[in-house]
């Protein structure tokens, strides 16, 4: 953190919840100086360390890829690690800050995930590949993988999940973060059972669910469009023997130039 | 806290990067039924996936275009058309790169696998960026001959963790996820398990397997200005040097060129792959001087150490006049957001800079430990500079020193090294428990040791601040131990080590509490950092010679005589390294010690 002369002091209240020790969640003020440098999880990392070590948050990369730090600031979800504290400082000199909403607490801004990561397994992340491999790689072509970097990019942070208000009500919806993994996998040319992908998505807790608020959008830290793959998965859950057609021809030259 | 049940697996592995997952998915494919993975975080957090500009392998997919120089543009090799790479041009380039310090038998085992191991990427799912006829995209890299970075845009490591994380999960493996390995049991050089804390209760648990494997990760965060993440505190290397294992060559840490200014959040090398610049405040392209030929791509010592010269003689940026410019305008706004689109929003955010409007403010960061558990080529941990093996432990990714990197990592590298040496533990692993191997009696109640340990140091009132003790090891770390050394920089740092030590007896853990607590860890890995950061700062003060990351203010020639070899460091009676060294493996035919010039 630079010392350029521009340090003030300012409130960063905190939701503080120990299930061991307290009924029900309460808020905390603490102080901390600032400068246009610091960001919230620097904050965050100075009040740990030097006023109350009980303060409990998950971190790790500080730099928006590992998805650690996912919390409610100001009332909406992102990362703590690459949001500055001069955007969030509000007129009477504070920031609020609170777990990802509509999950169990752990403890303070540590939420529990279970539910987020089942449906991440229950589309199938991995790729299910065809089962003769070239010698090399596959061929797949460079506007074939710009459709995957959509969804590749996704860090697994929960600020979407926890965003939306389907899953606010109903945790069995699969929810907008394991419908992109599986956007990733049926768009893959790679990929084998497109079919019986599209066919679970579109189940009753699947894609159908999605009532387009686009509250996912909003708290995405890496701006990538849960609401559109999941518009696209539903197209393509309406076709989906057409699908599974298009992708066996396809792989049938999945070892020859794409150009 | 309560007495817990012992916990027991055929196989656990502690640390879910790209190393741990690999070695998971391998033992688990070859027929391992019962493979476990503990990690502190959730295995996806872990920092593989922070790797940005590629993984290196001679694929052959892509060349410069011919009469363009060795800067110009890049184009797909057209069928038919001569290869312009091979496995032995990359052992050469990972041998002089290592500055003869890595061993050639693994760097051939490595090259060769790499190969490989990037088609099994491709073919379990990996998003790779693309030639035009679609092959795997290749980009150069410093210190290498030819483009033989492959690459996903700038988020390389995270498409390589998503798809090992993903097959080892399709392969049954079990996930402790946030649990953090606290203790290695080792009796009479056999492993018999780990300590472990599940993080969510604070209960701690014995963990017996009859196969080990470390992939822990690097210890970065022993320094003030590091790319690594808070994760990287070097635990497996602290647990198993306090276990009674050797570390090996840990005074070689690699500073990377170019860290976010004062924040030393990693600007990919593929910035200076792509044709980035490197300029001082008077808009000099001053590596001009320092490596006429490779100019910012250079291997990253040398590129680090020019920049630290040009700060060091007043030519540096900045406030405090710490920082370089990386100037990336003339690449163009569109090949900044096709192939660094992640790396620009860093220095939006971070540093409120647009590369394609204007240079970005860098300066070097502590990235790399080319030192950690020495091992074989097939992962199995060394107790001693002779070699002899600590049964059923394993070490493979950046907590072992195998060693294919010696005194300096080429860029690419790592993910090589995590991916190809996981994979092979796997292997190793899998034949050693198929083979026969079985459950070792654990003699006393470790856990029960372990939780003394902790009690005590939550009991003790303490009135020393865990994180100021860190920091001020960092700056020491930093400022004497740094990119540039000396005899008297290293004294110093000794001895601010060891006061920190004793300081650290009486540190305080403020919470108190048994739940998720975070606090308590912050103690235990600060406690790893003083550890082994003895280690470092021995080894560095023993070497009077420079070579590759290493640099003696005092002793400025590589010298071969005297040290062409391994430092290898065990923990002594009374806490301090006892050193011995190993022989390098050098091909003295094929690959002889040469001057280091680029």
């Amino acid at each position: 953190m630079s010392q350029n002369g521009n340090t003030r002091t300012v409130t960063v209240r905190i939701q503080r919840f120990n299930p061991d020790k307290d009924k029900k969640p309460y808020m905390q003020d603490f102080q901390v100086q600032m400068t246009p440098d610091t960001t919230v999880l620097d904050a965050l990392h100075d009040i740990k360390t030097h006023q109350d070590g009980s303060v409990t948050y998950r971190k790790s990369c500080r730099h928006a890829i590992c998805g650690s730090c996912a919390m409610h600031i100001n009332g909406r979800n992102t990362l703590a690690c690459n949001t500055p504290m001069r955007n969030e400082v509000d007129k009477k000199g504070r920031v609020t800050i609170g777990p990802l909403p509509y999950l169990p607490i752990f403890k303070d801004l540590v939420v529990d995930r279970s539910s987020f990561w089942e449906q991440y397994l229950r589309v199938k992340p991995w790729l299910a590949p065809p089962a003769h491999v070239p010698e090399k790689e596959f061929r797949v072509s460079p506007a074939e993988v710009k459709a995957l970097n959509d969804a590749e990019t996704c860090i697994m942070c929960g600020a979407c999940y926890s965003s939306c208000q389907v899953i606010a009500l109903n945790k069995k919806y699969i929810g907008p973060h394991a419908l992109l993994k599986a956007f990733l996998r049926v768009l893959d040319p790679r990929d084998t059972i497109p079919g019986e992908r599209l066919e679970d998505l579109a189940k009753s807790d699947g894609v159908y669910r999605c009532h387009t608020i686009f509250n996912c959008i909003d708290a995405c830290p890496k701006n990538l469009n849960p609401t559109e793959a999941i518009e696209t998965l539903r197209k393509l859950a309406q076709r989906r023997l057409k699908v599974e057609e298009q992708r066996q021809e396809r792989q049938k030259h999945l070892d020859e130039p794409v150009s | 806290m309560p007495n817990t049940e012992v916990i027991t697996h055929d196989v656990i592995i502690v640390g879910a990067g790209l190393a741990g997952s690999w070695a998971a998915m391998v033992a688990a494919r070859e027929g391992v039924k019962d493979v476990a993975v503990l990690s502190k975080i959730h295995p996806l957090r872990s920092h593989s996936g922070a790797a940005q500009g590629g993984i290196a392998a001679a694929l052959n997919n892509v060349r410069p275009v011919p009469d363009t120089g060795p800067r110009g543009p890049l184009e797909q090799i057209p069928p038919g058309d001569a290869p312009v790479d091979s496995w032995e041009l990359h052992m050469f380039d990972t041998i002089k790169g290592s500055d003869w310090l890595g061993d050639q038998d693994a760097i051939e085992l490595m090259v060769k696998d790499a190969i490989d191991i990037i088609y099994e990427y491709e073919h379990l799912g990996c998003v790779f960026s693309r030639t035009p006829d679609g092959r795997i995209a290749q980009r150069r890299f410093g210190g290498h001959s030819a483009p033989r970075a492959n690459f996903a845009a700038d988020w390389t490591g995270h498409v390589l963790l998503h798809t090992a994380y993903e097959q080892a999960i399709e392969n049954d493996v079990k996930f402790y996820s946030e649990w953090y390995a606290m203790d290695l049991i080792v009796e009479d050089n056999i492993c018999r398990g780990v300590v472990a804390i599940d993080i969510l209760t604070g209960e701690i648990h014995t963990m017996r397997a009859k196969a080990v494997l470390f992939g822990t990760g690097g210890y970065g965060r022993a320094f003030k200005i590091t790319s690594n993440a808070f994760a990287n505190t070097g635990d497996g290397v602290a647990i198993a040097y306090d276990a009674g294992v050797p570390l090996m060559d840990m005074e070689f840490v690699q500073f990377h060129p170019t860290g976010l200014y004062n924040h030393g959040i990693l600007m990919s090398e593929a910035c200076r792959g792509e044709g980035g610049y490197l300029t001082n405040k008077d808009g000099d392209r001053f590596m001009e001087k320092y490596a006429p030929d490779k100019m910012e791509l250079a291997p990253r010592d040398l590129v680090s150490r020019s920049e630290q010269t040009e700060i060091n003689e007043g030519r540096g940026i900045g406030e405090d006049g710490q920082g370089i410019y990386l100037d990336m305008r003339h690449l163009g706004r569109e090949k900044i957001l096709e192939r660094l689109p992640q790396v620009r929003e860093l220095a939006i955010d971070f540093v409120g800079v647009d590369p394609i409007d204007a240079p970005v403010p860098i300066q070097p960061t502590a990235h790399y430990s080319m030192g950690g558990i020495p091992t074989d080529n097939n992962c199995r941990v060394m107790a001693d500079a002779e070699g002899n093996l600590v049964t059923g432990f394993y070490a493979a990714g950046e907590v072992s020193c195998v060693s294919v990197h010696g005194a300096n990592r080429l860029g690419t590298n790592s993910l090589l090294d995590a991916s190809v040496f996981g994979r092979r533990a796997g292997y190793a692993i899998a034949e050693f428990v198929n083979n026969g191997a079985k459950l070792q009696p654990i003699s006393g109640d470790p856990a029960e040791r372990n939780r003394k340990r902790v009690q005590k140091l939550m009991d003790n009132p303490g009135t020393e601040n865990v994180e100021d003790v860190a920091q001020e090891l960092k700056t020491t770390m930093t400022d004497n131990c740094g990119i540039y050394r000396s005899e008297e920089g290293l004294k110093q740092a000794l001895q601010d080590v060891k006061s920190l030590q004793k300081r650290f007896k009486n540190a305080k853990v403020m919470d108190k509490s048994s739940r998720f607590n975070t606090d308590l860890l912050a103690a235990l890995e600060a406690e790893h950092l003083l550890d082994f950061s003895e280690t470092i700062v021995v080894g560095a003060l023993n070497r009077t010679e420079s070579r590759g990351a290493h640099s003696r203010t005092d002793y400025p020639k590589r010298d071969d005589e005297d040290w062409l070899k391994h430092t290898v460091a065990h923990k002594g009676e009374d806490g301090a390294p006892v050193i011995s060294y190993r022989d390098v493996n050098i091909d003295w035919e094929k690959y002889p010690p040469q001057e280091r010039k680029y």
